[in-house]
């Protein structure tokens, strides 16, 4: 069927320029599983055609036997280009002032000369959510391309999440390293319950704004929180531990519009069954943190994702929003690998930096697969872009055929050709 | 002869005294003859008279026995149903207000000014006669509290109330505190209380408070982390015999040496140095139990210990520590929490150590060990009978408790021979209780008799007597070693068929075998038959290597990484904070992880001496350290010492830039020469022994390796040649960002290269990091490895070599040998580790498929031939762990909510509940660590 329909589509729009077949590789297509041999037409920077083969005349052919192919990888949430260098203020652009700022917009603060950008997508990642931090809503973020000359450029789609961390409802312990003016435990649980009620006041006056008169004066921070509410632009909810997540599901049940996301998701196994039942995917970020039961298995965040995919809950993998994970972006095929080494079958892990991220972000029309219609933002690697091992050799953003070149290359470059020393 | 004669002359009109007739208006002196009549005695724990009487004249027990003549003159007083006991001795005391200001932040900060690199002597350029600059407010031997004793009638009640008689008044505050005064508790003037002035010199042994929010930090003084307390004391000790020393070779050379320095708070320790005073230590935590013996020993001191609490999670410690302890019955109580799920986010430590924590006193009995208990620590005193009850419902013999309360404490305190029993000729000091005895719950103390003089107890209001649960008497948490140590140590053992990554000449052996015996590898090869008696290891499609090293860890250190406070800190030792309860050990044994070098951070330019240790889960620290590895020591260079992103309070230690870093290490190495030119000279005044500049000399010969964190090539050139300089060979270069582009110049001097796999960008310094140096330092000869510097990476060190293979294009092998063997050369410990060959310690790691792809997982980790980890093993701990939880939360929760009165809770023991132990606290430092994190329970 799929391929009567590549057919069909290549009838159309035959004898059109600048087309690019990627013959003979292993096509990981993820949404419609893995071709062992497999052709890919590219037209106008959208693919085309996915079939076992593909007997179109292109402008360029490329053979890649034995080679793998795989849709762009899409990270989830990300300091990239918000962040150069985490230890200098000045390079740091990844978190706001004030509670709630849902005006905040993380894509104009995205530098696309960042030295990080290249790093990242010379190991496969195409695109990016950078997430703006702060206090409650924090803004939203849009869907960026990892190359371009300006920001609009990079953007492929606005507002494609509001963003909602969610009060910490750890409890401040008396101890050696408490201030002696630390609230009581009811003091403190009567506070992270007022906070909750903040942000439900937030949401209400929100709402009723939206009721107003069309002619009424504009309110940006207002009008931003609209498409959340009626449900068009996905809320994301920072949370990590079991008791901050249950208080998001048992908040968000009062608001059954909102789409909501959790993005952190440490104890989101603890609730698989209620997301799975809610349809509420989750951005998996702690496979690499540590335990923080002495109870727990060792392998406890290892094997998380694999529980929430067994439940029915759709995961996404990500670094997270540590500031040294713009950085370390390039490791999120790894990250998703370990996942995979403990329990989320191979295909999930795949989808789980690509076509699920897509779908949580709303660009699952562009990104994220290898299907027709979609951009032509794949790779080319020469193994399981799980596997470290594997290296990615040539990589597309929207059929535009992007630099593997990176400072570390250059530098790697540079130094190696430098002579001996005396 | 002459003086005799004073002294009896002056001894008469003392015995007239108490005849004396006091001015009129004065009540006059109450009578001084009594006879206690038909009490039940206990002359002591074991010995008693069912009915008897005890007489008293002056102040002493005259006359003990079943039939006593009755003196005319005496005062009788019958008994009947009541219990007579020695009067009970609390052997650590504290009273709430004491005369000295405890210094709150552990003093005056660091005198910055002169931390220059101008001196070469004494330390730093500052006098460090007291344990280095800064540490002179926390080291007080000098500190009396016969001096200080004024307590006031209040605090005297309290202790009389639950029946003590004496008590021994402790410093409250500092390292080396000073010394304690054994006091009766019958007035509250010093002239008249106190029966011995210096009971012990005391020595805690805790980490500093850590400073404020990272937003506010200041400055801290020396010491500000546990190592460098430790130190502290070490280098204390040595000065007070070194002062000693060095007087007497002036009374000897009084013309021709310059004159000593008279330091008086030395020649206070001196007697505790000496061995004349017992040192009353005060571990934090049950390791610093085994660290306060270890000082002890060094030193040869006479040790009391006071009880930390914890000494359940390692009996065997305190059992080591050959020493008395004094035991505080201050059990934490369980808190009521917020709301249910709270209760999930209660760490397991804490469960256990509040359902163990009455059970403490019984079981150090049960190791043989003398105890002493102790009101100190309790919010109110009011609460010790009931928790003293607790203890003994927890198997504490009534007798032991009884001992505890006299014979021990008198003992321990030097007092055996005037208190503790009801013996004629003792101080007629006496506790009566009726209604049953001591421990009886109906019971109440009648009064107490002090020096002769009777104290009534006050009439105590019946509700404030709050009892423990029926089930807070029983235990419900398992011993804390239970699911830790080897899970199998067979004899032989036996790998079938394998992928054998030898890591050695051998290179990787395909459908092979491998053979340990006695814990060490026998062969590597294929055997027709199993070996009798082997344990056969009989996997499908496994790959076997080396156990993995990391030669850069900070996972397993307590109480502090880094002593950041001097620019040189090579007298502190992470030796002495191994952190062997740590949850870390299990989780990196895991990944397969054998054998960490556990490091001293990079807050200075010399930082601290290193330990490496396998990964022994279950071991105390001296079995996890690894024998024969040689000495280290960190050093540091960049950013980090410049204390560029510590913070504008900052700007004042040398060195503030680049430039200043070598010529500190100059400095230093120079002052290392000089004092080993002053130790090599036979004669002259005694030689001060300097602890800091006792390690910087072992480097120069040879026997301490470098471990220096750097970054820019252009101070690695400048570190290098100041190394050469002093003809020192750096041992390793750890970080080693941009070795890479003075990869010949590192290979040509000599140095391992210990790098990160790919972290760049997350400080200016790193900018130019790049995941392919590894593999272009190994390439222009470099001897490299992989470590982790983070407690997540230290899990998986073989994805960390896999990336040599991404991005440097090294070969599978010998990326493995970046976590096998090239770290075991850099840590000087190869001949015994990091290969697979014949005589080879037997530590090894199984794996499900290829050790470098990431779908292999870690299915065994064994080390000398005894397994540490096996995956199965794991879950069932894990399994376990959380059933165990789950019950303590349900009696915890049971306990928190059957109190009628919320407020009637001690909050003190309440805030104890929640307290976590230095061994809990971990670091959350992960890469790159120069800046201490605040610890908080999050979660």
């Amino acid at each position: 069927m799929a391929k009567l329909i590549s057919f069909l589509l290549l009838a159309l729009t035959t004898a059109h320029a600048d087309t690019l077949l990627l013959r003979g590789a292993v096509v990981h297509t993820v949404a419609k599983g893995t071709l062992e041999t497999g052709d890919v037409l590219v037209r106008d920077g959208k693919i085309a055609a996915v079939a076992a083969r593909i007997d179109e005349k292109a402008d360029r052919v490329i053979e890649l036997k034995g080679m793998h192919l795989y849709p762009g990888l899409v990270s989830a949430g990300t300091d990239l280009g918000l962040v150069e260098i985490p230890a200098l203020r000045a390079a740091v652009d990844d978190r706001e002032t004030g509670e709630f700022t849902p005006e905040v917009e993380s894509w104009n603060a995205v530098n696309p000369d960042s030295e990080l950008i290249p790093v990242a997508r010379a190991n496969g990642i195409t695109h990016f959510a950078p997430i703006p931090q702060g206090k409650f809503i924090t803004g939203s973020s849009g869907m960026m391309a990892a190359r371009g000359w300006t920001i609009e450029d990079m953007l492929v789609r606005r507002h494609t999440a509001m963003h909602l961390v969610w009060p910490g409802h750890s409890l401040k312990i008396p101890g050696p390293n408490t201030p002696t003016d630390a609230k009581s435990l009811d003091e403190q649980s009567r506070e992270r319950k007022e906070k909750v009620r903040e942000i439900e006041r937030f949401f209400a006056d929100a709402e009723a704004w939206g009721k107003r008169d069309a002619k009424a004066a504009k309110v940006p921070a207002w009008e931003a929180m609209q498409p959340v509410l009626r449900g068009d632009v996905p809320l994301i909810i920072h949370a990590d531990g079991q008791r901050e997540i249950k208080a998001a599901l048992t908040w968000s049940e009062s608001r059954p519009k909102l789409r909501i996301v959790i993005f952190g998701g440490r104890d989101a196994w603890m609730h698989a069954e209620e997301l799975a039942k809610r349809k509420i995917a989750v951005v998996y970020t702690e496979v690499f943190t540590l335990p923080v039961r002495s109870s727990d298995s060792y392998d406890v965040q290892f094997a998380a994702p694999s529980i929430l995919h067994q439940a029915g809950v759709s995961v996404a993998i990500s670094e997270g929003l540590d500031r040294a994970s713009a950085s370390g972006q390039r490791n999120l095929p790894y990250i998703a690998a370990q996942a995979a080494a403990f329990g989320l079958p191979a295909d999930a892990a795949l989808a789980s930096i690509t076509l699920v991220p897509a779908q949580i972000h709303g660009v699952a029309d562009r990104l994220g697969s290898i299907e027709p219609g979609k951009d032509a933002s794949l790779f080319v690697a020469t193994g399981d872009i799980l596997d470290i091992r594997s290296q990615v050799k040539q990589l597309w953003i929207s059929g535009v055929e992007q630099s593997l070149e990176s400072r570390h290359t250059r530098l790697a470059e540079k130094y190696r050709n430098r002579p001996k020393a005396k | 002869m002459k003086i005799v004669l004073v002294l009896a002359a002056l001894a008469l009109p003392v015995l007239a005294v108490d005849s004396s007739i006091r001015p009129p208006g004065w009540r006059p002196l109450e009578a001084s003859s009594h006879a206690l009549t038909n009490a039940r005695i206990v002359v002591k724990p074991g010995v008693e008279i069912k009915k008897g009487t005890v007489v008293l004249r002056d102040g002493r027990i005259v006359a003990v026995g079943e039939k006593v003549a009755i003196p005319d003159d005496a005062r009788v007083h019958d008994l009947d149903g009541a219990t007579v006991y020695a009067g009970f001795i609390d052997a650590y005391v504290t009273f709430a207000k004491s005369t000295r200001e405890a210094p709150a932040d552990g003093g005056p900060p660091v005198n910055e000014g002169a931390l220059t690199s101008g001196a070469t002597a004494p330390f730093l350029g500052v006098n460090s006669a007291a344990g280095g600059p800064g540490a002179k407010s926390v080291v007080t031997p000098e500190r009396r509290m016969a001096r200080e004793h004024a307590p006031s009638q209040k605090s005297l009640d309290a202790l009389r109330n639950e029946g003590f008689t004496a008590a021994n008044v402790v410093p409250d505050a500092g390292v080396i505190r000073g010394t304690s005064t054994f006091v009766t508790l019958a007035s509250s003037d010093p002239d008249v209380a106190i029966l011995k002035p210096d009971t012990f010199q005391h020595v805690s042994i805790d980490a500093p408070r850590s400073g404020g929010d990272d937003e506010d930090r200041k400055p801290r003084p020396y010491p500000a982390s546990l190592m460098g307390v430790i130190a502290v004391v070490r280098q204390t000790f040595l000065d007070a015999r070194h002062q000693a020393a060095d007087h007497a070779h002036f009374a000897k050379h009084p013309k021709d040496r310059p004159r000593p320095n008279v330091d008086t708070s030395l020649e206070a320790l001196l007697p505790a140095a000496d061995k004349k005073m017992p040192v009353l230590f005060e571990p934090a935590s049950v390791l610093m139990v085994e660290r306060a013996a270890h000082l002890a020993r060094e030193f040869e001191l006479q040790p009391v210990l006071l009880a930390c609490g914890q000494e359940w999670r390692r009996p065997e410690l305190a059992r080591a520590a050959k020493a008395p302890f004094i035991v505080p019955l201050d059990f934490p109580e369980v808190a009521k929490m917020p709301e249910d799920d709270d209760w999930q986010a209660v760490p397991f430590e804490t469960l256990r150590a509040w359902d163990h924590a009455p059970g403490n006193a019984a079981l150090l009995r049960r190791e043989g060990i003398e105890i002493a208990l102790t009101t100190h620590g309790l919010a109110k005193r009011s609460s010790f009978r009931a928790n003293a009850r607790l203890a003994v419902a927890r198997g504490l013999s009534t007798d032991d408790a009884l001992a505890a309360l006299t014979t021990i404490p008198a003992k321990i305190c030097g007092v055996a021979d005037q208190l503790g029993t009801i013996e004629p000729g003792k101080i007629a000091n006496l506790t009566v209780v009726e209604n049953g005895g001591y421990f009886d719950e109906k019971s109440r103390v009648r009064e107490v008799w002090i020096d002769g003089r009777l104290f009534p107890a006050a009439l105590k209001d019946e509700k404030d007597k709050k009892e423990a649960k029926e089930e807070r008497k029983t235990l419900t948490a398992t011993p804390a070693q239970q699911d830790r140590g080897p899970l199998l140590s067979p004899k032989i053992i036996w790998i079938k068929k394998a992928t054998i990554w030898t890591c050695g000449p051998k290179g990787k052996i395909e459908n092979t075998g491998l053979l340990i015996v006695d814990g060490r590898v026998k062969a590597v090869g294929s055997i027709e038959q199993a070996p009798k008696d082997a344990y056969v290891i009989d996997l499908p499609g496994i790959h076997v290597t080396p156990g993995l090293i990391d030669c850069h860890s900070h996972s397993m250190i307590m109480g502090g990484v880094n002593e950041g406070t001097l620019p040189s800190t090579a007298m502190v030792r992470v030796g002495d904070v191994v952190n062997s309860e740590s949850e870390t050990i299990h989780q990196q044994l895991a990944g397969g992880l054998t054998i960490a070098n556990l490091l001293h951070g990079s807050a200075n330019p010399i930082g601290g001496q290193n330990c490496v240790i396998k990964l022994r889960d279950g071991a105390a620290p001296e079995d996890l350290k690894l024998k024969g590895a040689p000495g280290g020591i960190k050093f540091a260079l960049g950013e980090n010492v410049k204390q560029s992103g510590w913070g504008d309070a900052f700007k004042s230690r040398f060195p503030q830039s680049r430039m200043g870093v070598p010529a500190f290490h100059t400095n230093r190495f120079t002052a290392a020469q000089h004092y080993m030119a002053a130790l090599a000279k036979k004669d002259g005044p005694p030689v001060r022994r300097d602890l800091e500049l006792e390690a910087l000399a072992e480097i120069i010969r040879g026997e301490r390796l470098i471990h220096c964190h750097s970054y820019r090539q252009d101070e690695i050139l400048a570190f290098l040649r100041v190394m050469e300089s002093f003809k020192v060979r750096v041992g390793t270069l750890q970080h080693i960002l941009e070795g890479y582009k003075v990869a010949d110049e590192i290979a040509k001097h000599g140095a391992g290269a210990s790098a990160f796999s790919d972290w760049w960008a997350y400080k200016l310094e790193v900018y130019d990091a790049i995941p392919h140096a590894g593999s272009i330092m190994r390439e222009r000869g470099v001897l490299v490895s992989f470590n982790s510097d983070s407690s997540d990476h230290a899990r998986r060190m073989n994805l960390e070599a896999a990336k040599a293979v991404k991005y440097g294009g090294t070969s599978e092998e010998e990326a493995l040998k970046f976590v096998t063997i090239n770290p075991a050369k850099q840590l000087g410990i190869d001949k015994t580790v990091g290969s697979l060959e014949p005589g080879k310690d037997g530590d090894f790691a199984i794996w499900s498929g290829h050790p470098l792809s990431t779908t292999s997982i870690c299915l065994q980790t064994w080390i000398d031939g005894k397994q540490y980890f096996e995956r199965e093993a794991a879950k069932r701990r894990a399994e376990a762990r959380n059933t165990e939880r789950l019950a303590l939360i349900a009696k915890a929760k049971k306990l928190a909510s059957s109190s009628t009165d919320d407020k009637g809770g001690d909050e003190k023991a309440k805030a104890r509940f929640f307290f976590r132990t230095l061994e809990e606290r971990q670091n959350h430092l992960c890469v790159d660590c120069c800046m201490e994190r605040t610890l908080s329970w999050q979660n």
